[in-house]
Parts: C-alpha cells; structure tokens; sequence
C-alpha cells in the first residue's frame, strides 16, 4: 500500500519600509513503505526549503526576454535524489535498519568498492554490487551463484 | 519425474508475463522442445560432472575479482582454498553420481583451468572491476517489449563488459560474436539502463579444456543500432512462438548432449 507524504515549506523574509513578502510551496510524494518515509521527508524538506529560498532571495531564473520560462532539469547525482532504483534504495537502507548496520560502514564499503561513500551516487549496477555484499555479510545467504535459480532469487537492479 | 513435472507445469501467460533473458531467447531459438521442457514443463535434471566442472571454474574466477574487489588476499593459494571448499559444498547441495575416481579428476581438470586463468589473464592484479556477477534488468515496454533480464559477470573499469566462457576446444574467432550475438547485445542494453554509459566494449575469455588449457580472448566492439534491433525482432519472434505454443523440435547434432533426448524419443509433448 503506498504512502502519501504531504510536504510544506513556508518562509516570510522583511523587505523595505516594513514589507514583507512570503513563499509557501506543497508538495506531495508517495513512499511504499513506511521505512522510507524517514529519507523521503528529508529529501522533500532539502528539495522544497532550497526552492523556497531561492525565490524569496530571487535567485531563480525568471522569464526570458521571450517570455519563456526555462526548462525544468532533472536533479543531479549530488542532490538528495539516488541513482540506484527505488527498490534498490530500500533494499539497502532496510539492511542497514534491519541489521542495525553503521551507515558509515556501509559508506565505507561503497568507497572501497566504487572509490564513492556517497550512497546516493551509486548507479543501478553499483547498487547492486552493494546489496549482494550487503547480503552477504549482514543478511541472507548470499545470491551469488552460478545457477539460474540462485542468480537472480527475486532481486535485481530495478 | 514427469508426472511429477506435469503438476508444476507453468502456463504459457505466465511465462509471457516473465523477464526474458539472452539464454531463453536463445533455447528457444534453437529448439523449442527443449524450452518446453525446461520452462514450460521445468523437467529437473541432475547435474552433470560437465556442468559441475563450468560452474566450479565460474566460482573461481568469480571469487578471485571479488576479493580483488573488496581488497581481500587473492593469490593462487588463496582462491584454490576457497575453490575447493566450494567444490564440496555444492557437491553436498547438489550430489553429481562421479564414476569411481572420476571426482578427483574432474576437481584437477576444473582446477587447472583456473590455475591457468590466474596466471595467463589479462587483468591487472590491481584492477578494481566495476561490478561482479551483477544481475540486472531493462524495461523494454516502450518497445512494446517485456523486462529484459540479465547476469554479467565481470564489468571492467571504463565500461568493458566480460563474460566467462569455458570450451572443449578453441573458438572460432569469425564465429564468436555471430554465436554470442544475442547474449552480448542483451549485456550491452543491460548495462546503459543500468549505469546511463554507454559500454566500451566486449571481452570473451575463453577457457579451453585442451590437455593443456589455455586461454583465448576474443574482443567485440560496443552494441550498434542494428545488432539491438536484430535483437528486439528475436525477442517478438520469442513471444510469438511462446504465444502460439510452438513446441516443434528441432533436430541436429546438439541432440547428442541435450539432457532431455530421451523425453524427446519418447515424445513427451
């Protein structure tokens, strides 16, 4: 069953000869599970204070000569948002909560294995890597085989 | 067995509705009666020392690039410990009936293909791989195309894609990428979904089984437009016999070495 998260971000900056001039930005997002409403809730805050801050200090692109507004650009690798797939980004985080595993050990696998500690950054082939290392010290047998049926057991990169 | 078979049948519509993969693609192209039997039937087999012997050779080269990897010791000693620890514990999983000291042949002969890969391999002892034995799928829907599934079994650094190959005798290397077309293809699509790169490249190491082995490495270029378009037509050609129930044998001289000859005489359809 998926879960709806409602996020609000709401600021009020003064302005000259006792103006104010305040911004309020809503957004929803839906989680499967309520192990990701934690991470989601973050990501939402970063994502929506960062926005609201820029308009009240007026450091978004405004409309072009042409009237045009700019086109929308997907977030970066280095914003809150993961690479790796929303499965892949559960499966991890649910090792690491189930498992009361350090985060900060699992970064430091992923520097080991992919010179980056940070988690989000990794691609869906990267992640997967993780997650069969993940498995294979903290969780269940591994999936690590040769034959078909032991080779992909439920969990791929998607 | 076949009746016991029979009741696990699966159906057609659920097979449809699974990932494809290069190997289905390709056992079905080759002969829809043995396909039949593996998935749609899902006949079981034991393993033979043949297969036993390829997939202790894929361990040990699996185990040295991922202790390589996770910067664990990865000398010869150290990969032949782990080798032969692995050997009897799959034997324990899944018994394979070895003539009388057929066993110990079979360890040394598969042994020694890995011994000579550690020595003779082209990969830097140093070198990081980007992935290991990686499981990984594509959505194909806006093809108007299932999942397409895959397992590749060493990325190296910069996008080159390697799979692990074990032969009676040395490849043909005009035949090599027309026989491993569909699997490297698949591979090639895999790995943009996976990492949005495109791959540099393919490597086959070959691992031969010749008194003395030796390996032979062959290298493909990256896959082009139309190699992923031949594929995507063997994937519709897949779902349309699938679709149609299209057991029809094909008969030839991979019959010698199909595990499901006998059904196939019988006609077990």
């Amino acid at each position: 069953m998926a879960l709806t998260i409602t996020a609000t971000v709401s600021k009020k900056v003064g302005k000259p000869n006792y103006g104010s001039e305040g911004f309020t930005l809503t957004v929803q997002s839906e989680v499967s599970n309520m192990d990701q409403v934690r991470e989601e809730s973050h990501r939402l805050y970063l994502l929506l204070n960062e926005s609201v801050t820029q308009e009240l200090e007026g450091s978004t692109d405004t409309p072009s000569k042409t009237g045009e507004w700019p086109k929308l650009v997907p977030a970066t690798p280095t914003s809150r948002v993961w690479r790796a797939s929303d499965k892949q980004r559960d499966l991890i985080l649910k090792i690491i909560d189930e498992n009361g595993v350090d985060r900060g050990d699992v970064e430091s696998l992923s520097l080991e294995m992919f010179s980056t500690s940070n988690l989000q950054e990794l691609n869906r082939l990267q992640a997967s890597g993780l997650i069969d290392e993940l498995l294979q010290r903290y969780g269940k047998k591994s999936t690590r085989g040769t034959t078909p049926s032991g080779r992909f057991n439920g969990r791929t990169t998607r | 067995m076949i009746a016991l078979a029979e009741a696990q049948k699966e159906s057609v519509g659920d097979i449809l509705e699974e990932p494809v993969s290069a190997s289905r693609i390709n056992l079905f192209h080759s002969c829809r009666l043995k396909f039949y039997y593996r998935y749609v039937l899902k006949l079981i087999k034991p393993v033979n020392s043949a297969l036993h012997v390829g997939k202790a050779v894929h361990y040990g080269l699996q185990e040295w690039s991922n202790r390589r990897w996770l910067g664990k010791p990865s000398g010869v000693e150290d990969i032949r410990e782990s080798f032969l620890t692995h050997w009897k514990t799959s034997l324990d999983e899944n018994p394979v009936e070895f003539l009388e000291g057929e066993e110990e042949a079979q360890r040394d002969k598969a042994w020694a293909l890995v011994d000579m890969y550690l020595r003779e391999t082209p990969i830097p002892m140093e070198e990081k791989p980007e992935a290991v034995e990686v499981s990984v799928e594509a959505d194909l829907s806006e093809h108007g195309l299932p999942t397409l599934r895959g397992v590749i079994d060493l990325v190296r650094p910069g996008g080159v894609i390697l799979d692990y190959k074990t032969a009676a005798a040395s490849p043909n290397e005009d035949q090599v990428l027309h026989r491993n077309e569909t699997q490297l293809t698949a591979y090639g699509l895999l790995y943009r979904e996976a990492t949005g790169e495109k791959e540099s490249g393919f490597e086959l190491h070959h691992l031969v089984k010749t008194k003395a082995p030796k390996l032979v490495v062959t290298r493909h270029k990256p896959v082009t437009d139309k190699q992923k378009s031949k594929l995507f037509r063997s994937i519709e050609s897949y779902l349309g016999g699938v679709e149609r129930e299209d057991w029809i044998p094909s008969p030839g001289l991979q019959c010698a070495a199909c595990e499901f000859f006998n059904e196939c005489r019988g006609g077990v359809l």
